[in-house]
């Protein structure tokens, strides 16, 4: 038996090809940028990393990005890992920083000064005062919106969210839906509820209740439903919206028969033309008006695993790679934002207006990638429960509540 | 009871036979004509809710354009052809000779051989999951193609043999010894008399092994990297053309298309054969 293993190795070792040395060790980087354009964009960057040090052998390793969201695990638990690897803030990295899996990079983030030119998104990396990621690229949320509907009907960007629930009625009045959503796949209800929380309850107590600090049945979360029922009662939401995709509740805002979409802004670069040129951008408005107005904006990081190999060379790929302008060129592919204050100021007006809202908010992730992931499953499957049937709200906090017990405790 | 051919029914009977074969050929070609449709119309038209039973407005062949320069993509379906023919070429030639020996000669342990062969085919393969991975690991040639290639070849080795043994053992024991009279080695007895009868049936599981290992999704995920360079087709029309957000529907319509081409393709190239080749091998089990 092991004559055959041997053999069968020996035959495809053959295969393999045998690197020279390099003076100045290895470097890899496993990546999840796995669409053309990205991996372009990655592969780029890399490129120039290895002309700036040609003593270091780079390998980049890519990952379909769906993919890599299991390999994680292997790649976090195995005996060596790579020495930079892509990944997602707050608490999608929460928990293997507790583990001990990230290794601390603060002393770069001092040495770059990272302090204040990526002040906005520092704390989505922060634990326990000590930094253990770059955050790389991020995007904003927001309600985007169809001017030429609004001055049809003779409404204006809502300051306040009573004005919000006020252009439902009107809009409903003449039988166009204030807002698109499509909530088969679930997480669009959920950055509903993330922003009505956010307005209702602030930045601070969202996440408490992301981590499962806060109990759903606490008069806040009961607060926020009530809010969110509001709106359901406004008649702001369109009909059978858990019929659809997202990407199918794009639909009625392009046909004018809904008005507004809560969403990324994603949603802009695959809207035809016409539409684009009509949709406009806001910011959610506030409920609370003592309230500090915090924003979804997902953010995605480089970090260094603690079982990393070349811990030098993955420093100074980290401080390559967040280099401003490194930073532009990548998130102009992604069509995303730089968090870096130093990268040059999207051209996109809706790219534009995020990064203006961005630097003045702090931020969360979302909802699934701010609490863990069978919380938000369980949770978002009756938020559109709610959505659904807003009268039997207690039932549904409270058996959400129950889902938070089981998987927090307390 | 036996089967009385429909020309031979009553007329009532026929009619009813041939307008429920019409309905059913109906009900089971819509998704197939949707996604057609899908393929000719532009990204805008489905997103602003042009979708099913809607004529393509305007009609175009952006999507196939796309589909087809899409490098990745492409690679996908030429990797996934480099699988699947050595896999097929594998089992078929290691099953002809397996199910020659199995049937045709009698030793020791022959019915523990065959029963190996055929039992494989009963286990659940999610069970082989973490062990064949570990496996291909061990043995170094984990995401690589050697790995599906090996892995199917020997897994549908299993059925091949199987469907071989019994389409061999009805070719008559006189043919090979009146060959063996006339001083044929047992090679050519293989060669020459054994592997022309037994063609057709070669060619029908051609066609069935083919479209295994071509639709398998759950082994090339788990053995080929998913990393764009070495995936298969179906998970390069699930990864590559899926967006991480938003899809395109009209580009994946296309892919889906492309990807079930070639068993098509084959089924009809060997159709004659294949027919004959199941009901061949059918009448004796």
């Amino acid at each position: 038996m092991k004559i055959i293993k041997l053999l069968i190795l020996s035959f495809f070792a053959l295969g393999m090809i045998i690197n020279s040395a390099f003076a100045g060790g290895k470097l890899v980087i496993a990546s999840n940028a796995s669409d053309a354009a990205p991996r372009q964009a990655m592969e780029d960057i890399v490129a120039k990393f290895q002309a700036a040090n040609p003593d270091i052998e780079v390998v980049l390793n890519t990952t379909e990005h769906e993919a890599f969201k299991t390999a994680i695990r292997t790649i976090l638990a195995a005996d060596k890992g790579p020495d930079v690897a892509t990944w997602f803030a707050g608490n999608r990295m929460a928990g293997f920083v507790a583990d001990g899996l990230f290794a601390d990079v603060s002393d770069v983030w001092a040495s770059e000064g990272w302090g204040n030119s990526m002040s906005s998104t520092m704390p989505s990396v922060t634990f326990n005062g000590k930094q253990y990621a770059v955050p790389f690229s991020y995007y904003q949320w927001g309600v985007y919106y169809r001017k030429d509907i609004y001055d049809a009907n003779g409404i204006s960007i809502p300051k306040t969210y009573d004005e919000f629930l006020d252009n439902c009625k009107k809009l409903k009045a003449n039988g166009i839906a204030s807002v698109a959503i499509g909530t088969k796949y679930l997480w669009t209800a959920a950055g509903w509820f993330d922003y009505i929380n956010l307005r209702t309850n602030g930045l601070d107590y969202h996440i408490d209740l992301m981590l499962g600090k806060t109990k759903y049945t606490d008069e806040g979360v009961v607060n926020t439903f009530k809010n969110w029922a509001r709106a359901i009662d406004a008649g702001c939401f369109m009909d059978d919206h858990q019929n659809y995709s997202w990407q199918e509740a794009q639909a009625p805002l392009i046909n004018g028969e809904a008005a507004s979409y809560l969403i990324g802004n994603f949603i802009v670069a695959n809207l035809p033309e016409e539409t684009q040129e009509q949709l406009d951008f806001y910011q959610f408005p506030p409920i609370d008006p003592n309230m500090e107005l915090g924003e979804d904006a997902p953010t995605e990081i480089i970090f260094m695993p603690a079982n990393a190999q070349n811990v030098e060379n993955g420093k100074k790929f980290m401080a390559f790679y967040a280099q401003p302008e490194n930073l532009t060129a990548m998130n102009n592919v992604l069509g995303q934002l730089s968090p870096h204050s130093g990268s040059a100021a999207p051209s996109d007006r809706f790219q534009k207006a995020g990064a203006e809202m961005l630097s003045k908010s702090k931020t969360a992730q979302f909802f699934d990638r701010d609490t863990t992931p069978e919380m938000a499953k369980a949770a978002m499957q009756l938020m559109v429960d709610f959505m659904l049937e807003p009268e039997s709200m207690m039932e549904i906090l409270e058996e959400i509540e129950e889902e938070r017990s089981r998987i927090f405790g307390g | 009871m036996f089967p009385v051919p429909i020309e031979k029914a009553t007329k009532t009977n026929r009619v009813i036979y041939y307008s429920s074969v019409a309905l059913v050929l109906l009900l089971w070609l819509i998704p197939l004509m949707i996604i057609t449709l899908a393929a000719f119309k532009t990204a805008d038209q489905l997103n602003a809710g042009g979708r099913g039973f809607v004529l393509p407005d305007p009609f175009t062949l952006t999507a196939f354009k796309r589909t087809l320069t899409n490098e990745p993509f492409m690679a996908s379906i030429l990797n996934s052809f480099m699988v699947v023919i050595p896999v097929t070429v594998i089992s078929i030639s290691l099953a002809t000779m397996a199910g020659y020996a199995l049937s045709k000669f009698r030793f020791r342990g022959m019915i523990i051989i065959f029963a190996i062969f055929v039992g494989g085919n009963f286990i659940p393969y999610q069970v082989l999951m973490i062990p064949v991975l570990r496996l291909t690991q061990d043995i170094g040639i984990w995401n690589t193609k050697y790995a599906i290639i090996l892995f199917h070849g020997a897994f549908q080795a299993g059925f091949c043999v199987f469907f071989m043994r019994n389409f061999i053992s009805q070719i008559p024991n006189e043919l090979l010894e009146s060959a063996r009279v006339d001083g044929a080695t047992e090679f050519e007895i293989f060669y020459k008399i054994v592997l022309p009868l037994v063609r057709p049936a070669m060619a029908a599981l051609a066609v069935l092994i083919f479209s295994f290992v071509w639709n398998d999704f759950f082994w090339s995920l788990i053995l080929s990297p998913i990393s764009p360079s070495g995936m298969l087709a179906p998970a390069g029309l699930a990864t590559i053309i899926k967006g991480r957000f938003y899809n395109e529907y009209n580009v994946m319509a296309v892919g889906s298309i492309l990807v079930a081409l070639p068993p098509v393709v084959l089924f009809f190239l060997l159709q004659k054969q294949f027919i004959s080749g199941l009901t061949m091998g059918a009448t004796k089990g």
